[in-house]
């Protein structure tokens, strides 16, 4: 235990309250849907300002900690927030409530939307948890659950494919999840019961290949999640078939959660130190890489428009995991930063391909053509958020790409830069082309006269949360540099991983 | 001090008499018989938590009958491995209360008092089981809750249910005469039929026999166990039973086998006159086998009880291979799923059991739809199938990162990853499970129509449903109830 840290019962409520909102979502509905919506959101507000408040205590150098329970007489569930933590939980809750409000227009039609709504609300508790725990066990638990609380989220349309996807996701997430479990006992043996520390919990001593063994079970479990090529295989097809603000804090956060674990087990379960000499880093530095390019050439192909967003997430979230992969500090941060630009940015696509399906009836990037008219602060929107994905500055996504490009240069791997920009580049040839079509190609009239008639800006309820979305990828670029920003968190946290 | 050992006795001779008599009472009102069935068990289960408390308080302690001295009188011995029978008791009230409506509906009225008067013999039967520190006294133990399986399993008068009871009656008598004969064989060699006292005479025994004899006795309690390949019997016995005895089939009788082989081990351990290296490294195999040879064959059936049943062959896998580990997390671990399984499977077959009733129907495919119907039961359903999968933090969680743990901790890496990898394949056919019930669309709408369970089945279920979560988020008081017992248990071996 460090004593640097604070005793809170706060992060506690940070999965207590969705928790009781997902219990509460079905008496709530039974009274009225517009109670039922304002209940949530309440919660859901109160869960994301306690992040963003954690978040500020944090950032002024404070860390909180809960015990939970005692589960067996050597394993605490024990909550800790740290300053990758609190990024991560405070990037998690704000998304999730901009998905919320969003899914009232989206899901207005929808069916069992009490299940909708309570396992959404659950999910949100469990991503939390995730974000906070402070030992592996507690990680565990809440990692496992919540890829499995996911599930009926992803399965929610209930149409043959929906149901493929679904089946595709559960056993994909459950092989990695088995591996991170093995590789947790494997640790728990070796290690015992212990805090997440920066600096690592394992010791050289234990010997080289069981080190090899447990690194490889981490990283192949949780690189399911984090989507790294090849196991990247229930991604393009779990986003296309779930609802698309759950597609956004599934892109943005859920993948990102993989990618979190990531950092966990390099910085806190490992160390730098014991990485660098066992010299595997530089294996997974490839496999990003080249998952960085694979997925990005793929997307350019996709003519579904959440499917090609999809590759894109693969794209873009394996950049977190090079920049972890490089052990430096620089590349750390940018990492770290950009898990949080990522979210945002991708979640403003999805609910923007989220309102081309509600308001167009269109699923494909061909459809797209003049979209902008008919949709002009959507399309300004999905601009807005594209341009942010290719890296353009002032916007947040250029500020991460920019630490990890510090960062490749500081590990001298300048040939790296080549898979930087190569995926900046293909993403510019995979979502420029849309950006084009919205805005400078005539509407095709075709027989569907609905698309003509009724194809018109979103209400407000769906452009509330788009609108702030984008503020906030512009936002987070400009005001990079400001005291308490994600930088000043990554910061704090990276000064821990390499002290 | 004076007051514990006459409830050591009563807690086996209450329902053996409640079983005798359950006949007369119910003779004119088939009614009665359930009430007097209930608050036999609800009588006994005060007992059993009497003496759990006493265990957990101040460490096994024993009763010798009659006032015979050990070895010749017959010695009761309550042991923390002998708190089975709270779990027993637990799982017999529940059984009962769901049976009222359930064998109205599924027995013929005249029979009824005779299933209550098998089920309370059988309840005996394990109670006896599991506190005996006698070796004779096992085998009677073990033949009163077998026979009165048999006919349980057979008691709904099908013709399907009566051949499926004769399958399991001929392993069930294979593996009866298998344990008698090394019963026989122990008794040869040592003179004695106490279990401690055998133990401490057989030091000295000729190493042939004494393998035969402990080989010849794990046989016996595997296929009990249902071990694979000694597992034949259970599926079509087990998905057949009428689904309150399905539940205690499951839950707890081939546990049977499980805590005959912990006193096995007692004596094994104890005495020291044998190696076991070669036996453990049989269970720790026939354990991974089991796993994913249940799974294998549980993905392949439509017939949600058939299903459940196979899946309790995988999980006697995992408990087989804890044992087999001998290392103090793998021990603890499947001591601690005993009843962990107990109770979750429990959750499994009566909620199947609820569902039958209030449908008609078993297979996934005509109950497609049916979590929309009774949202209550289905819930409890995926509270034990995530409960039985071993997600954290349910109950099922904590064997497998125990015995994941024990695998690690012997040595045996591999075996660590068969179990996890096991586990997933079991979630395979849950998830199709609960596909079917909440978002495949109904195959006949009609079943979107059934009502909620009656309160009598509902509230059992709901109970197991919480207790599943309760014993993995309050893991802790189980497995720091059991661990002195496995420490005593490997002492000698150096483990612990």
């Amino acid at each position: 235990m460090t004593t640097d840290a604070t005793g809170s019962i706060l992060p506690l409520f940070a999965f207590l309250i969705p928790i009781v909102a997902a219990v509460c979502t079905v008496p709530l509905q039974r009274i009225s849907a517009r109670v039922r919506d304002y209940s949530l959101l309440a919660c859901g507000a109160a869960v994301a300002v306690l992040a963003v408040w954690l978040a500020a205590g944090v950032a002024e150098g404070g860390v909180y900690e809960t015990f939970i329970l005692q589960l067996t007489p050597d394993i605490w569930m024990y909550l800790r927030v740290d300053a990758a933590g609190a990024l991560f939980g405070a990037t998690v809750a704000v998304l999730w409530v901009l998905a919320l409000v969003y899914s009232w227009g989206y899901m207005a039609e929808g069916h069992r939307l009490g299940r909708y709504y309570s396992f959404f609300m659950l999910c949100l508790g469990w991503t939390m948890g995730v974000a906070y725990s402070g030992n592996l066990l507690t990680f565990l638990i809440f990692y496992e659950l919540f890829s499995i609380l996911t599930y009926p989220l992803v399965v929610h349309e209930q149409t043959p494919e929906a149901m493929a996807a679904g089946t595709k996701y559960i056993i994909y997430i459950l092989i990695g999840g088995s591996l991170v479990l093995l590789a947790i006992v494997l640790t728990f043996f070796a290690a015992g019961q212990q805090t997440l520390t920066d600096g690592g919990i394992l010791s050289a001593e234990i010997g080289h290949g069981r080190l090899f063994a447990i690194f490889w079970c981490f990283i192949a479990g949780l690189g399911v999640k984090a989507a790294i090529v090849p196991l990247h295989g229930w991604v393009p097809d779990a986003h296309p078939a779930a609802p698309a603000p759950f597609s956004a804090v599934l892109s943005g956060v859920m993948v990102a959660a993989g990618s979190f674990g990531i950092i966990r087990v390099v910085f806190q379960v490992f160390g730098v130190e014991i990485l660098r000499e066992m010299g595997v880093a530089v294996m997974v530095t490839w496999l990003a890489g080249i998952t960085v390019l694979f997925a990005a050439v793929l997307a350019v192909n996709q003519d579904n428009l959440k499917r090609r967003l999809a590759y894109s997430t693969i794209s873009q979230m394996a950049y977190v995991v090079l920049g972890v992969s490089l052990l430096g500090p620089e590349g750390t941060i940018g990492a770290l930063v950009h898990i949080t630009n990522h979210a945002f940015m991708k979640g403003a696509l999805f609910l923007c391909a989220g309102l081309f399906i509600r308001r167009l009836g269109v699923h494909r990037v061909s459809q797209l053509d003049g979209a902008a008219r008919r949709m002009p602060v959507t399309a300004a929107a999905f601009a807005l958020a594209a341009l942010g994905m290719i890296g353009t500055p002032p916007l947040s996504g250029f500020v991460s790409k920019w630490y990890l490009g510090l960062g490749m240069l500081e590990t001298e791997h300048p040939l790296l830069l080549v898979v930087l920009l190569g995926g900046a580049l293909m993403a510019a040839i995979y979502l420029l082309p849309i950006v084009y079509r919205m805005y400078f190609r005539e509407p095709v009239l075709t027989s569907d006269d609905r698309i003509t008639a009724e194809g018109r800006e979103a209400p407000a309820s769906m452009l509330v949360p788009l609108v702030v979305i984008s503020v906030l990828t512009a936002a987070l670029g400009l005001a990079a540099s400001l005291h308490g920003m994600p930088v000043w968190l990554a910061r704090i946290a990276v000064e821990g991983f390499f002290r | 001090m004076t007051t514990w050992p006459p409830l050591l006795v009563a807690v086996v001779v209450v329902p053996i008499l409640g079983a005798v008599l359950t006949p007369v009472v119910g003779q004119w009102r088939a009614r009665r018989a359930a009430d007097w069935a209930l608050g036999t068990m609800l009588l006994t289960s005060v007992v059993a938590l009497l003496l759990v408390a006493r265990v957990a308080d101040g460490g096994p302690f024993s009763y010798v009958a009659g006032g015979w001295e050990v070895p010749y009188g017959i010695e009761l011995r309550f042991d923390e491995f002998s708190a089975v029978t709270a779990i027993i008791c637990l799982l017999g009230v529940l059984a009962i209360v769901f049976s009222r409506r359930y064998a109205e509906h599924a027995l013929p009225e005249v029979r009824i008092p005779y299933y209550y008067a098998l089920l309370l013999l059988n309840l005996a039967g394990m109670l006896g089981f599991s506190i005996t520190g006698d070796l004779f006294n096992l085998f009677v133990f073990m033949e009163i809750l077998s026979l009165s399986g048999y006919a349980l399993v057979a008691v709904s008068g099908e013709k399907i249910a009566e051949m499926a009871a004769f399958k399991y009656l001929v392993m069930g008598a294979v593996s009866s005469i298998a344990v008698l004969f090394a019963i026989g064989m122990l008794y040869a060699l040592t003179g004695s039929l106490n279990m401690a006292d055998v133990a401490s005479r057989l030091g000295g025994a000729p190493v042939a026999p004494v393998a035969v004899a402990f080989g010849m006795m794990a046989l016996g309690f595997m296929v009990k166990a249902a071990i694979f390949p000694l597992h034949i019997w259970l599926p079509d016995a087990h998905a057949i039973a009428p689904s309150p005895v399905s539940a205690i089939l499951s839950g707890l009788v081939v546990k049977v086998g499980i805590v005959g082989m912990l006193r096995l081990y007692q004596i094994a351990y104890t005495s020291r006159a044998l190696d076991l290296e070669a036996l453990n490294t049989v269970l720790m195999w026939l354990g991974a086998l089991s796993i994913v040879m249940g799974a294998f064959f549980a993905v392949f059936q439509d017939d949600v009880k058939m299903m459940l049943a196979y899946s309790t062959i995988s999980n006697i896998g995992y408990i087989v291979m804890g044992l087999g580990l001998a290392s103090s997390a793998g021990v603890i671990g499947a001591s601690v799923h005993v009843f962990n399984h107990a109770i979750i499977k429990a959750t499994l077959f009566l909620g199947a059991g609820a569902l039958i009733f209030r449908t008609g129907k078993r297979t996934l495919t005509d109950l497609a739809g049916v979590g929309h119907a009774m949202p209550w039961t289905v819930a409890a359903i995926s509270v034990g199938a995530i409960s039985i999968v071993g997600i954290p933090p349910t109950a099922g969680f904590l064997c497998k990162w125990y015995i994941a743990l024990g695998a690690v901790e012997a040595g045996h890496p591999f075996f660590a990853f068969a179990l996890v990898f096991g586990a997933l394949f079991i979630f395979i056919y849950y998830i199709r499970m609960v596909n079917a019930f909440y978002f495949r669309p109904p195959r006949d709408p009609a079943i979107l129509e059934v009502r909620e369970a009656p309160a009598s089945m509902l509230v059992p279920i709901l109970v197991l449903a919480t207790l599943c979560l309760v014993m993995g988020v309050l893991g802790r008081i189980p497995l720091s109830f059991i661990e002195p017992a496995v420490t005593r248990l490997l002492a000698p071996i150096g483990g612990g």
